[in-house]
């Protein structure tokens, strides 16, 4: 869960370090204490959500995330993660590495897939764009936006008017 | 050059009075139960996290967290 | 009303007569029971038949002049005594300036004073001109230690205590001036060296090893003279002075050792012994707490619940035979199902809360946010007149949501989920914002910071508040054994208590045998032969027909909860599983094996045990004897343990007298830190001094060495008297090594109990709940527990039976009901949360013809991986649900930030 909350987060253009995981069992306060205190000082550190180094602004981030909500509800991705999780379970490998490789492969491809389509909805929902003003708003390739795009356009919730995207009926 | 410096000063200075706004989900069993008994303790620490009890980490779906940021949160704190 | 309108003003005896209240009153807040009484001293009705005012404007119609004493006779199957302790006389204070010079307090008055419900509201004020003091003395042993007052023992707690109130004090001003005077700093219980620590390095408060023999006054000052360990003589002058005084044994003991006949020993106190500690003289009359000798609050606890245990034994029989069942109303349904009328109630907890947080500006915030019907702020939440107040309120005003901003829902939910019951809400319709643990006590320095974290928590808790949903209360059947962990002095009496209560009890012990380090100990601490009290213990574990003891054996795996756990034991090579109801753990310690002072390089250097074991051999080995060196704190309150061992102290000074009694002559040196020989331990300190015994104080930075000759070894240390280093050639030196923990880590993994930072196991709350584990159904004694003598293990044995007893008794305990549940109409039967769930509480099956999630209540524990890794979103979990949750993380968000 965490290592897909962190590649997921680098994706939607949060630095992933602003989730931590840590433990800290009832009988260890001061480890708390002192887990709790550094961590607060790494994000003071860091600063707003949206002004750390190669982190996107913040009206971008809270689209993004609006869109990864979502995403991270549908069934797809879902699916993907509790796979993934049943497959570690099974082999009892929880190493760094299987994991986040398990993430990277399976599950972080399936929520952007989702998210871009969402996010679509999102920045289509303000006005008509083109497919350039859409992928740069996306962080997102073209064949990455052109897929979902046709698919709204199949089921008739988007249409294509001089070259620009927008929603049907608006 | 002078410009970008007190820029950079300016900046700094904004950071060292930024007070961070996290939100932490913590296991009712394990972290939670070290926040309490901390507390028994009478350690200090600082007062940025707020707290979310959950009866287990595992509890934690990915959405909360996203939403957590999109709440505006600057960081997320998972305590298992 | 009462109070209010009688004209009969009297002096509060519980505020130690710093304040007035009138002939009918209620002591405290919290006193049970909750109702008032009327002084019949000072009441004007009964002594002179007049006025009758209070009985004319209860409305209630409760003061009835008529009613006459009475006499009850009941018949009984045991007596537990419980009077507590009584006062120093104060003759004995006035030695201290005590009724002539208005500051001079004694520390009850001084706790007064402290306390936020107090006289003066928690600020300290001297009583000549109600100003705050500066400088403030504290006097120990006032009353204790002293022969001339009749009180040889130490009293035990004062010590602890003075800290403590001292700590207060400055916690509230901090720019007071605070030392105090100790004999011997005798802070031997569980933590409290730390607290000791943290009081003198935090706090800064002095600690200043002398004994102050007058207070005199000089303008309107209180002087105090003293002489140091170093022979240096000192004065100073305080504003005030605070007497540490110590408890006595009750003003009417006398009484009840006739009426009850029991005897009692040369200081009024009931006789005991070191192997029954809560017994009396008499059979079946049963005591408890300070009567047995002087102790503290987490003691007299543990004592009480020993007690109840003994009790139960010799009660077994007569079990359920006249139990009456609590009903609760039916739940108003129709009232939860409208829309949320929130009801918030903020906590002061006395200063706890209030002393940081802005209650007051929480409680007004609380108001403003929506579907908040109520918002109040009480004085402590959890006071039996509190709970009924809030009760009422609910009902007055039909809330069915309540949030509880005070402590911690890991320890007071299940009381104000009592009180929904009792009420006929849900019990799962209450949230709690944690504004005390987790905010005020660990922000105390940025009082507004905290304000404004402990908002932001009522709002979040509020917002969770508006989707709680009532749950249902699932029960499941109790296995009615037991698994003792350990089969020492503890384990052995645990398990005998357990068995003689009627139930099965599995006592596995790692060792080939049973007894502990109880069959290292030559003799107890009161001198009976340690191997016949071992002996009589071992017999009767073997003869019982309810304990199975399995020795050479571990545990390996417990698994389930309280009520249903199987555990499975391994026994060389072979295994076995058992399913039991309860764990009691008695894993016990170990001496500390010491390193350094010629240890194991020097036969002539041995531990306080290995002394034990050469005397009980015969005094051959004392024949070419001059010099006994003994050495304290070897390994304790040091660096490779913090903790103080309690024990050693006592039983140097026991050795030391078995030495002078083998061999008169043979000279016998103790360096020690502090001689921590408490309670009526005291009087072995008092006769090996009388003895002849040598006791030299040493600082931990200058600790004495052990110096190996060619021929023989000899011990140099700091005398601080004679200001020099000193040099003793040592026929025998004897280290008093202290209790370290056995091996915990591994079973506190298997367990999920967790241990403190000595290793010892934590218990789930000091005070409240002293042998009981965080973990339901696992309870605690011995020195597992921390370090402590025979007697003490004995007692607390007893107690941890008897919390272990009481879901063995009741057959069923309650699940708490946050369990998840599938919604079967978006389940597809993929099976993740089957293979993923620890607990092996979800499966599949079949429904109509396809396959289907299912939750088996009893061994879910709600940890919600099935939920966060359900594809379809279709499990939710009880009192955690999503929504909950988001509705929590929108509430973090000053403005909100929910899904337009």
């Amino acid at each position: 869960m965490a290592e897909t909350c962190k590649q997921f987060l680098a994706d939607c253009g949060i630095n992933p370090d602003r989730l931590t995981l840590e433990w800290a069992s009832a009988a260890e306060a001061p480890r708390f204490v002192e887990l709790i205190t550094g961590y607060v000082n790494r994000i003071k550190e860091k600063g707003e959500t949206g002004t750390a180094e190669g982190e996107a602004d913040s009206a971008t981030i809270r689209r993004r995330l609006k869109a990864a909500v979502k995403a991270a509800e549908a069934r797809k991705p879902r699916s993907a993660l509790g796979m993934l999780a049943k497959k570690l379970h099974k082999d009892g490998e929880y190493t760094k590495e299987a994991i986040a490789k398990g993430v990277s492969s399976k599950i972080v491809p399936a929520l952007r897939a989702e998210r871009i389509k969402e996010e679509i909805m999102l920045l289509l929902k303000e006005g008509p764009m083109d497919i350039d003003a859409l992928c740069s708003a996306l962080s997102a390739k073209k064949e990455e936006v052109e897929k979902p795009l046709s698919q709204l356009q199949k089921k008739g919730v988007v249409e294509e008017q001089d070259g620009k995207f927008k929603l049907k009926g608006k | 050059m002078a410009q970008e410096n007190v820029l950079e000063k300016e900046n700094e200075m904004a950071q060292e009075g930024f007070e961070p706004r996290i939100l932490g989900f913590f296991c009712h069993w394990c972290c939670y139960a070290a926040a309490d008994s901390a507390g028994v303790s009478r350690y200090q620490y600082p007062p940025n996290v707020r707290v979310i009890r959950v009866m287990c980490t595992g509890r934690i779906d990915t959405r909360f967290i996203l939403e957590a940021f999109r709440c505006g949160a600057d960081g997320v704190f998972t305590g298992g | 009303m009462c109070t209010m309108y009688c004209p009969r003003p009297v002096v509060d005896t519980y505020n130690e007569r710093l304040d007035i209240t009138r002939a009918p009153h209620i002591d405290y807040a919290q006193a049970i029971p909750s109702s008032y009484y009327i002084d019949a001293k000072a009441c004007l009705r009964v002594n002179y038949e007049t006025c009758n005012l209070c009985a004319q404007t209860c409305t209630a119609g409760a003061i009835d002049f008529t009613q006459q004493p009475k006499e009850l006779d009941l018949s009984v199957g045991a007596v537990v005594l419980a009077p507590g302790f009584g006062r120093v006389d104060e003759k004995v204070l006035e030695k201290f300036g005590y009724g002539r010079y208005p500051d001079v307090l004694t520390s009850f008055e001084f706790e007064r004073l402290t306390c936020a419900s107090g006289p003066s509201e928690g600020h300290i004020v001297r009583p000549s001109d109600n100003k705050p003091p500066k400088r403030i003395a504290f006097l120990q042993c006032i009353g204790s230690r002293d022969e001339t007052c009749g009180n040889g023992y130490c009293s035990s707690v004062c010590c602890m205590y003075a800290i403590k109130e001292a700590s207060v004090a400055k916690e509230h001003e901090p720019d007071l001036d605070i030392s105090i005077f100790f004999m011997d700093v005798r802070t031997m219980g569980k933590g409290f060296d730390d607290a000791r620590k943290r009081a003198q390095e935090k706090y800064g408060i002095n600690v200043i090893r002398a004994r102050v023999p007058r207070v005199d006054q000089v303008d309107g000052k209180l002087a105090l003279t003293w002489t140091t360990g170093d022979g240096e003589h000192h004065s100073g002058l305080f504003d005030m002075v605070v007497l540490s005084v110590g408890l006595e044994s009750p003003e009417d003991a006398d009484l009840i050792s006739r009426v009850a006949d029991i005897e009692l020993n040369h200081y009024n106190f009931c006789r005991t012994s070191v192997d029954a500690p809560l017994v009396s003289s008499r059979n079946g009359v049963l005591v408890a707490g300070a009567f047995q000798g002087p102790k503290d609050i987490p003691e007299s606890v543990t004592q009480a619940s020993g007690a109840a245990a003994i009790a139960s034994e010799l009660l077994a029989d007569a079990r359920n035979s006249q139990t009456v069942t609590v009903t609760y109303p039916d739940e108003d349904k129709a009232l939860e199902e409208e829309e949320p009328r929130i009801g918030v109630f903020v906590c002061h907890c006395g200063v706890n809360i209030a002393g940081v947080v802005d209650v007051k500006a929480v409680r007004d915030y609380a108001g403003t946010l929506p579907g908040v019907v109520l918002y109040e702020d009480t004085l402590y939440s959890c006071s039996q007149d509190a709970l009924k107040s809030i009760a009422e309120k609910i009902k007055e005003n039909r809330l069915n949501r309540v949030v509880i901003s005070a402590c911690s829902p890991r320890t007071h939910e299940p009381l104000f989920q009592e009180t929904l019951r009792s009420i006929g809400l849900n019990p799962a319709l209450v949230e709690m914002a944690n504004i005390r643990d987790q905010c005020a006590w660990v922000h105390a320095q940025e009082p507004e910071k905290a304000t404004e974290k402990a908002k932001d928590l009522v709002r979040m808790a509020v917002a969770k508040a508006r989707l709680l949903a009532p749950l249902e209360q699932p029960t499941v059947d109790v296995t009615p054994s037991a698994l003792v962990i350990g089969g020492g002095a503890a384990g052995m009496s645990a398990a005998l208590s357990i068995a003689d209560q009627g139930y099965k009890v599995v006592l596995v012990e790692k060792g080939r045998s049973l007894g502990g380090n109880l069959k290292r100990l030559t003799w107890t601490l009161d001198g009976q032969d340690a191997s016949r009290v071992l002996k009589d213990m071992v017999k009767k574990v073997k003869a019982h027909k309810n304990i199975e003891v399995l020795t050479s054996a571990q545990v390996e795996s417990v698994s389930g909860y309280v009520g249903n756990f199987t555990s499975t034991i391994s026994k060389g090579s072979k295994t076995q599983m058992i399913n039991h109801g309860v764990i009691v753990l008695a894993t016990g310690g170990r001496e500390y094996k010491p390193k350094g002072y010629a240890y194991g390089d020097s036969t002539r250097v041995v531990t306080q045990l290995e002394l034990e074991e050469k005397l009980s051999r015969g005094k051959g080995f004392l024949r070419n004897a001059k010099n006994v060196v003994m050495i304290q704190c070897v390994g304790s309150r040091g660096d490779d343990m913090t903790h103080c061992s309690r024990l050693c102290c006592t039983q140097a000074v026991k050795n030391a007298l078995k030495l002078k009694e083998a061999k008169p002559e043979v000279n016998v040196f103790v360096f020690y830190r502090d001689m921590r020989t408490y309670g009526f331990y005291e009087d072995l300190y008092r006769e090996a001094r009388k003895k002849g015994v040598k006791f030299i104080r040493y600082t931990p930075d200058r600790k004495p060495e052990v110096i190996k000759l060619s021929r023989g070894i000899k011990v140099r240390a700091h005398d601080e008297l004679i200001g020099d280093d000193i040099e003793i050639p040592a026929s025998l030196v004897v280290l008093s090594t202290g209790i370290e923990p056995g091996d915990n880590e591994e079973l506190s993994k298997i367990i999920k109990a967790p241990l403190t930072s000595d290793g010892f196991f934590l218990e789930a709350h000091a005070k409240l709940r002293p042998v009981e584990v965080a973990v339901d159904g696992v309870y605690l004694c011995g020195l597992a527990h921390g370090p402590k003598s025979l007697e003490e293990s004995v007692a607390q044995a007893k107690a941890a039976a008897a919390k272990a007893t009481i879901p063995l008794a009741k057959g069923k305990v309650a699940v708490a009901p946050i369990v998840s549940k599938v919604n079967q109409d978006l389940c597809i039967g993929c099976g993740i949360c089957e293979s993923l769930c620890p607990f092996n509480a979800i499966t599949l099956e079949k429904v109509g013809k396809r396959k289907k999630a299912h939750t088996i209540t009893a061994s879910c524990k709600g940890c919600g991986i099935c939920a966060s890794h359900c594809p379809t979103i279709a499990i939710s979990m009880g009192g955690f649900t999503d929504e909950a949750i988001m509705a929590q993380i929108h509430a973090f968000s000053p403005e909100g930030c929910e899904e337009e």
